[in-house]
């Protein structure tokens, strides 16, 4: 599938170009800039050209009227062309005692006088291709991210061509300059662009600063977790939940320990690395003892996974796999394999890590859901269907006759709702409705639709309920769980618009770090990525 | 101000009878320091020290924003006799005058006044310095280093006079900012009066230079006499001075780059009875640089300076004006001493005392185009001039620039501390037009 751009009447409007390039000459001018540029950077021709690029649909995660999510492979090679006007110092030797201290300096007379030289440069013969991550939503705008470096070659033709050595080092400062133009900048340009084209209500709060507050503004504490521990790890009564306030004190700053996502944050980074040593985090159970574990049960396990995105690190060990999924759109994903199988070749561009070895036969027309939510809901039949869909991988928790213990505490959570608010922003599902959750959540019942929640704890219960001899480490946690690193994607978010801001302000930050992982992972091991994009990998594998 | 550990180097220099000033180099220092005197960046204080004859010391402490400082110490392996490092008694004219007076080229200079300290710094100690020379001794050697926290930056500097013309100097910095860690100049100064000539080489990519300054005309042509005082008018109105020129060349050895550029200055020797003046054109070639500057001592103490820059391929231009005027009055003096009476009194006596000692020009000599005669009072109020010279107190530096930009600082004596107070003003920018301001604050014993 492909789109059929049509390209001129983007261009037709006047206002278009005249906004792009007052947005391309604040972000070219934000930086500190080089000694040698001693003006600031004018943007003065911008055109597009005539030559759409192709764009080809990998995946579509979410459609509707108002939203849209999908991943795409775009390829230009077109005739458009920008212009850029700055003065550069042409005396070496003043450029050459910019940055050098004056204690060591030789102190010219004259001679590093300097000599300024207005300099045109023109960006013509661009190559792109790029993965395209976009996400659109009325309320929030249109979401670009580059998953690779996009820029394939370039012409630079400036005022100095004649000179080599000064065409050389243009080409390659401005090829440099242009890949962190793509990476960072243009999905903060496009996404300010479709503001003001769709919500301009939203634009003042586009800050990055009101991104932030959007961020602390959410009260952990309207709805409490559903196992809250203190400090030592014992388990809380609801009750002392209901005292609990945010400014209630350190016991409740203990719950949601800042150290503990510093120590997620390391833990994180230590995949970058090549270091067989991962920091140790307390209360935590790692993705590789809980495959152990799900073995030991005889191999029921792989509860069923809130949709998420994820992230886990691929058997080469120098690259990093993000997976996007989404319950909504797509039911297999809700039945993720099992932890055991992430040792299985999970490279490059994947959805649902290792479950193509398990559900290959069918991976290449699965991509496309275009049901909606509610209507799939009420068909029960699709139910069943899907049930048994994961039934191969899973054998679904709700099946399974919960311990009386954990029956103990389920009675207590059953309190949990009328403690908390209904309101809230952040919601931990009722005891009835976990019985819901093990069922892919497009299929919950209408009677269970309890406003968003975008934190799921199906998982980690489901698992304690198995395991008798469960420890505290699992009994702990869904405390974990509820750290920003579970927060997931959901169709029934829209009303909530502060956890849209918040969403979206962690996609962004999520996308820009996976670009420029990738982009760093591709400068330092081009032969690698070289590879890849002659065969792309299997769950993206693009029809031509 | 010239910091203290600059002033100290000056001494080293003065007492081995090294003309700093007649190298290309320094071809526009009167200029330079009219008009691109450094301001004061925050709060800054230094306590220096001599605290031997050959060792001093000196710490800075500045806030501008964050704290740093700095630890420095210089050793000269020539007694600094002469030299009066005290705060309270270190004469403010030659710590802060800008107009720089050529100095004698040493022409008549023979071998055995080389590295004798005594004879600028008055101090009678010729044979002592004789002694050391004749046991084999070696040339005067200054080391100095200095230590900046919190950057971890470290500098040190080497200087050594080889033969009495030949002196050598090394300059490194050591930073972890810098590319490789640190770069050394080392460079090399031959000095025969006439003519200078200076190498220079710098690890910092590869940067070879060589400068060159030739006088001529005034003192240094071969058959020179000094302006006599029973000369006729003729002979008085003639222009006494000094022509220089000079160039440098340089050459990055590592990217391939080169600079030059040539210069000639015609300044006013001491002994030139008008207005002394300092003019100098510097011409880039490479870059289509002509820049002009002009100095002069207006009045007593009162230095003005311009400097005109013009681009020939770029048509690019600049201007620069710059003045310096000398106070007789302690600043703040009436909040500084409580009786405000003996300062309206002391105010009042100076003025009158002023008047008799420089009078202007009179008519009849304007008319004639000529200066006065002397007057047979002259020699009286010439040596009232060097009596009160302790007096005069304080100096305000302005300067002005085609982009609006005014530097203004004021710096001066008050008790035992010299301080030195400025501010950097845009006019462009009338919303926040101060854009740095400044005290310094120096005590030395």
């Amino acid at each position: 599938m492909a789109f059929n751009f049509n390209w001129s009447p983007l261009t037709a409007d006047e206002k278009f170009y005249e906004r792009t390039r007052d947005l391309l000459t604040t972000a070219l001018n934000k930086s500190p800039k080089p000694p040698i540029i001693v003006d600031d950077i004018l943007v003065t021709e911008f055109n597009l050209g005539s030559v759409p690029p192709e764009l080809e649909i990998l995946e579509i995660g979410d459609i509707a009227e108002d939203r849209f999510r999908g991943i795409f492979k775009m390829c230009y090679s077109g005739d458009a062309f920008l212009t850029l006007k700055t003065r550069v110092q042409a005396n070496p030797l003043n450029t050459y005692l910019c940055s050098k201290p004056d204690f060591t300096s030789p102190q010219p007379l004259a001679a590093a006088s300097g000599l300024t030289i207005p300099l045109q440069i023109t960006l013509s013969e661009i190559k792109l291709s790029a993965f395209i991550i976009l996400v659109f939503s009325k309320q929030k705008g249109l979401t670009l991210v580059f998953r690779n470096d996009p820029l394939e070659s370039l012409k630079v033709s400036s005022t100095f061509d004649s000179i080599q050595f000064v065409r050389d080092y243009l080409q390659r400062t401005i090829e440099q300059k242009l890949r962190d133009l793509m990476m960072d900048e243009l999905p903060a340009i496009i996404h300010k662009l479709s503001l003001q084209l769709w919500c301009p209500d939203q634009l003042p709060k586009e800050d990055e600063p009101a991104k932030e507050d959007g961020e602390a503004e959410v009260d952990p504490l309207a709805s409490p977790p559903l196992d809250a521990v203190d400090a030592d790890g014992h388990v809380l009564d609801p009750s002392e939940i209901a005292a609990l306030s945010l400014d209630g004190g350190p016991e409740v700053q203990s719950l949601f320990s800042q150290k503990n996502m510093l120590r997620l944050a390391a833990l994180s980074n230590a995949n970058r690395t090549l270091g067989l040593a991962s920091p140790t985090i307390r209360d935590v159970m790692f993705r590789a003892w809980a495959g152990a574990m799900d073995k030991m049960d005889g191999g029921v396990s792989t509860p069923y996974s809130p949709p998420s995105l994820t992230r886990a690190q691929s058997f080469q060990g120098t690259s990093t796999t993000y997976t996007f999924s989404d319950a909504g759109s797509d039911g297999a994903v809700g039945a993720r394999p099992p932890l055991v199988s992430l040792g299985s070749a999970t490279t490059g561009l994947t959805l649902g890590s290792g479950r193509h070895h398990k559900t290959g036969r069918k991976k290449k027309n699965r991509v496309v859901n275009l049901r909606k939510q509610a209507v799939v809901g009420e068909t029960v039949s699709e139910m069943g269907e899907s049930a048994s869909d994961s039934a191969s991988t899973m054998e679904g928790p709700a099946s399974e006759p919960p311990m009386p213990s954990r029956m103990l505490e389920e009675q207590q959570e059953l309190q949990m709702p009328a403690v908390a608010p209904q309101g809230g922003k952040v919601r931990f599902r009722s005891p009835d409705e976990k019985a819901e959750a093990t069922r892919p959540s497009y299929v919950r019942s209408p009677l269970f639709e309890v406003p968003s929640a975008p934190i799921t704890l199906a998982e980690p219960v489901s698992l304690t309920s198995k395991q008798t001899q469960a420890s505290q480490e699992t009994a702990r946690l869904p405390v974990d769980t509820k750290t920003p690193m579970a927060w997931e994607k959901r169709g029934d978010l829209e009303s909530d618009t502060s956890s849209v801001i918040l969403e979206q302000a962690w996609i962004m930050k999520m996308a820009g770090e996976i670009a420029r992982r990738v982009y760093n992972e591709k400068r330092r091991n081009p032969g690698f990525w070289e590879d890849r994009d002659d065969m792309p990998p299997p769950a993206y594998e693009p029809r031509r | 101000m010239r910091e203290f550990m600059d002033n100290i180097t000056n001494s080293f220099f003065q007492a081995t009878g090294w003309n700093r000033d007649n190298s290309y180099s320094e071809l526009n220092a009167t200029t330079n320091d009219l008009l691109n005197f450094p301001l004061p960046h925050g709060l800054r204080l230094i306590l220096s020290s001599l605290a031997t004859p050959q060792f001093s010391t000196s710490y800075q402490l500045g806030a501008i924003g964050h704290v740093d400082g700095s630890i420095a110490y210089l050793y000269s392996s020539v007694p600094l006799h002469g030299v009066v490092a005290q705060s309270d008694r270190v004469p403010l004219v030659p710590l802060l005058e800008s107009y720089r007076q050529l100095k004698d080229l040493g022409l008549g200079r023979s071998e055995q006044r080389f590295g004798v300290p005594g004879r600028t710094s008055g101090v009678p100690n010729n044979d002592t310095n004789k002694e050391y020379y004749r046991q084999g001794g070696h040339g005067p050697t200054l080391f100095y280093g200095s230590m900046f926290l919190p950057h971890s930056t470290l500098h040190a500097r080497v200087i050594k006079r080889l033969t009495p013309s030949l002196q050598a100097q090394v300059s490194a910095v050591s930073s972890e900012d810098l590319r490789n860690g640190g770069t050394i100049l080392g460079s090399a100064h031959y000095d025969r009066g006439i003519y200078n000539v200076e190498a220079l080489a710098s690890t910092d990519g590869g940067l070879l230079g060589v400068r060159g300054l030739y006088n001529f005309g005034g003192d240094a042509s071969p058959g020179h006499i000094p302006p006599l005082e029973e000369a006729g008018n003729g002979e008085r109105e003639r222009i006494y001075g000094r022509f220089s020129v000079g160039g440098e060349l340089y050459y990055g050895t590592l990217n391939k780059s080169a600079g030059m550029s040539l210069g000639a200055r015609f300044a006013t020797l001491p002994a030139y009875l008008g207005t002394p003046l300092t003019a100098t054109v510097t011409i880039n070639p490479l870059m289509g640089n002509i820049s002009a500057t002009y100095a002069v001592l207006a009045r007593e103490k009162c230095s003005l300076a311009t400097m005109m820059d013009f681009n020939v391929y770029s048509y690019e231009s600049d201007w620069k004006i710059g003045m310096e005027i000398w106070s007789r009055r302690r600043p703040g003096r009436h909040l500084v001493e409580a009786d405000p009476g003996d300062s309206i009194e002391t105010v009042a006596a100076e003025g009158e005392e002023q008047t008799p000692k420089r009078r202007p020009r009179s008519f009849q000599a304007k008319m004639e185009w000529r200066l006065d005669y002397p007057e047979p009072t002259e020699a009286e109020t010439g040596g009232e001039s060097t009596a009160e010279e302790g007096e005069q107190l304080g100096v305000l530096k302005a300067r002005l620039d085609q982009h609006g930009r005014i530097g203004l600082l004021w710096e001066g004596r008050i008790k035992s501390l010299l301080f030195s107070l400025g501010t950097g003003m845009d006019l462009r920018r009338l919303d926040q037009s101060f854009q740095s301001v400044g005290l310094n604050i120096q005590y030395s014993s």
